[in-house]
């Protein structure tokens, strides 16, 4: 895809959940704008294989093991990163998780885990990170139009991304003006995460959409590397709906 | 996949309000970008220029005059876009007037403002974008594509003391007009989004006194005011293939001013 581009080399991209569907989107984005690329999952074979996919020369990429629950090991990948790279240009936390269960019936493990992924992982990520951003560099939180919105099933995902809105403007304010921190909401794009959901709902999702169709993981791909270029140089403590329409609520 | 072209190239553009300031900046974005422009504003001197700048530079332009508040005028200049640069595939719905009196450079308050001076900035800020949409839509739908912007405000989300009622009125208006129209067009492929800037140094701006910028800007986490350039980044974007998915939002360009 010929995409009007932005220009991202010598700048260097962190980014986590790097295996998932929109993370590859993420990471194929800003290494194809020339950026170097620290790709972290849980999963250390996943992610040297798709790093060396991206780049078989390994030298744009580095391919990082990283449980984000985990705030030293977080740490410890912000300074591999800095050691390899230099200073960084572009923060995006992906590793997300999706799981369905009804308030109710819901154990505390399963609460804690869901807001531990999903929430803890971006304070320490973000954190970890602030020591080592470049002037004039950006970070992009990945939160969901579920967390603007509420949803049924999916209380625990939907208060931790409500939450990482919040959270994204606070940093935003103590940040400004060296870097920029803003959020993105993808409505209901193509891949895993959303196939449970519409297995059980049918079209009724697609209906609602004025576009008539799913995202594209490479859509919300688009939306990050505009906000980390520098033709988003005023935006700061925003989110951006990636949903053809879904939510036009906020 | 559906969507707006990887490119502007060759993509004809209407921007109303481009004689100067913010809209002056995105005509100019999207030409550079590779979009034949149409600089439309009200005063034909400052369109001419602007599309002389334009042909200068060597990029593809037209100017052209009408007051986006009166239908007739609106469809002159579509029609005369049209035939000159081709269907109009990006529209901007920019002009916008914020009037000010009194020795503070603020505005009429409420009780004060006459019905002429609050009928002039509906027709103006919100009838007018009504009026080019109505205009330029019914191509955009029969061809399946296009992308339309609007430029709202950080005033029609909230409360600032700066502009008049009618102002944050017609601000506010343009994001139910964004979002209505964003569902009526959608299935066509049609994308429908707004922007709004904080305080952007502009001559509407220094229209305000300036103690009240400077409390402004020192209220803005980045400090500075924004410029005309930094609006169009994000217009850039909103008519661009990267944002094929993004419709019916109002994306905030203010320094994170009032993080509305
Ligand atoms: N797909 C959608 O429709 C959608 C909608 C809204 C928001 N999102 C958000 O977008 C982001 C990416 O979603 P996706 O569709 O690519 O999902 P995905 O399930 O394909 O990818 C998520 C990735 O996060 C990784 N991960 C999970 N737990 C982790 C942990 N503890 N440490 C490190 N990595 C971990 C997984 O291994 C996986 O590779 C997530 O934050 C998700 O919540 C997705
Ligand atoms: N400057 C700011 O701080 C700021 C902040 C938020 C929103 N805005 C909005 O941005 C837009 C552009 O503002 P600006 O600061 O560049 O203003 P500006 O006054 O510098 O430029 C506005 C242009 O619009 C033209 N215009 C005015 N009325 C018109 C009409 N009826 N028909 C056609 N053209 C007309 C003017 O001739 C002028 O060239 C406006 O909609 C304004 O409300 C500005």
């Amino acid at each position: 895809m010929t995409r009007a581009q932005y220009d991202y080399s010598s700048h260097t991209l962190v980014l986590t959940g790097a295996c998932g569907s929109i993370g590859r989107a993420i990471a194929q984005r800003f290494f194809d704008s020339g950026a170097n690329c620290v790709l972290t999952d849980l999963d250390q074979d996943s992610v040297s294989a798709f790093a060396d996919s991206l780049d078989p020369t390994g030298q744009r990429v580095l391919a990082l093991a990283l449980d984000v629950t985990d705030p030293a090991k977080v740490d410890a990948v912000m300074q591999a990163s800095h050691d390899r790279f230099g200073p960084i240009h572009a923060l995006v936390t992906s590793a997300g998780l999706y799981d369905d269960a009804m308030v109710a019936d819901m154990p505390d493990a399963q609460w804690q885990r869901a807001i531990a992924i999903n929430l803890d992982s971006v304070f320490y990520t973000c954190r970890a990170a602030i020591p080592f951003m470049a002037e004039q560099s950006a970070i992009v939180n990945i939160a969901s139009l579920a967390g603007h919105r509420g949803s049924r099933a999916h209380a625990h995902y939907a208060a931790a991304k409500g939450a990482v809105l919040s959270f994204s403007r606070s940093l935003a304010v103590e940040l400004a003006p060296k870097i920029r921190v803003n959020a993105v909401s993808p409505g209901l794009i193509d891949g895993p995460m959303v196939q449970n959901l519409l297995s059980l709902t049918g079209s009724h999702f697609i209906d609602q959409t004025p576009m008539k169709r799913l995202g594209q993981p490479e859509e919300v791909a688009s939306a990050i590397a505009f906000l980390c270029s520098a033709d988003a140089s005023f935006v700061t403590a925003t989110s951006m709906h990636i949903n053809g329409g879904l939510y036009i609520a906020s | 996949m559906s969507g707006h072209p990887d490119t502007h190239t060759g993509r004809v553009a209407l921007v109303t309000g481009s004689g100067r300031g913010i809209g002056r900046a995105i005509a100019d974005r999207l030409g550079l970008a590779g979009a034949i422009v149409a600089y439309l504003d009200h005063d034909p001197e400052l369109a001419r220029q602007a599309a002389d700048e334009a042909v200068k530079a060597g990029r593809v332009a037209l100017g052209v005059s009408a007051d986006v508040a009166d239908a007739q005028a609106v469809a002159r200049a579509v029609k005369q876009v049209e035939a000159t640069l081709g269907p109009i595939d990006i529209l901007v719905n920019n002009a916008g007037i914020s009037p000010k009196s009194g020795a503070d450079g603020k505005r009429a308050l409420t009780w004060e403002m006459d019905i002429d001076e609050w009928q002039r900035v509906v027709g103006v800020n919100l009838t007018g974008a009504f009026i080019c949409s109505n205009a330029v839509l019914p191509g955009m739908v029969a061809r399946q594509r296009g992308a339309i912007v609007s430029t709202s405000s950080v005033a029609g989300k909230t409360f600032c003391d700066i502009v008049g009622i009618h102002y944050a009125a017609t601000k506010a208006g343009l994001i139910g007009f964004t979002k209505h129209l964003a569902g009526e067009v959608g299935p066509y492929g049609i994308t429908v989004n707004a922007v709004a800037p904080g305080r952007i140094d502009t001559p509407l701006m220094r229209g305000t006194a300036s103690a009240a910028n400077e409390a402004a800007k020192q209220a803005t986490p980045m400090r500075r005011f924004g410029t005309p350039d930094d609006v169009a980044g994000t217009v850039l974007y909103l008519t661009s293939g990267n944002a094929s998915f993004v419709t019916g939002q109002t994306i905030d360009v203010a320094g994170g001013w009032l993080m509305t």
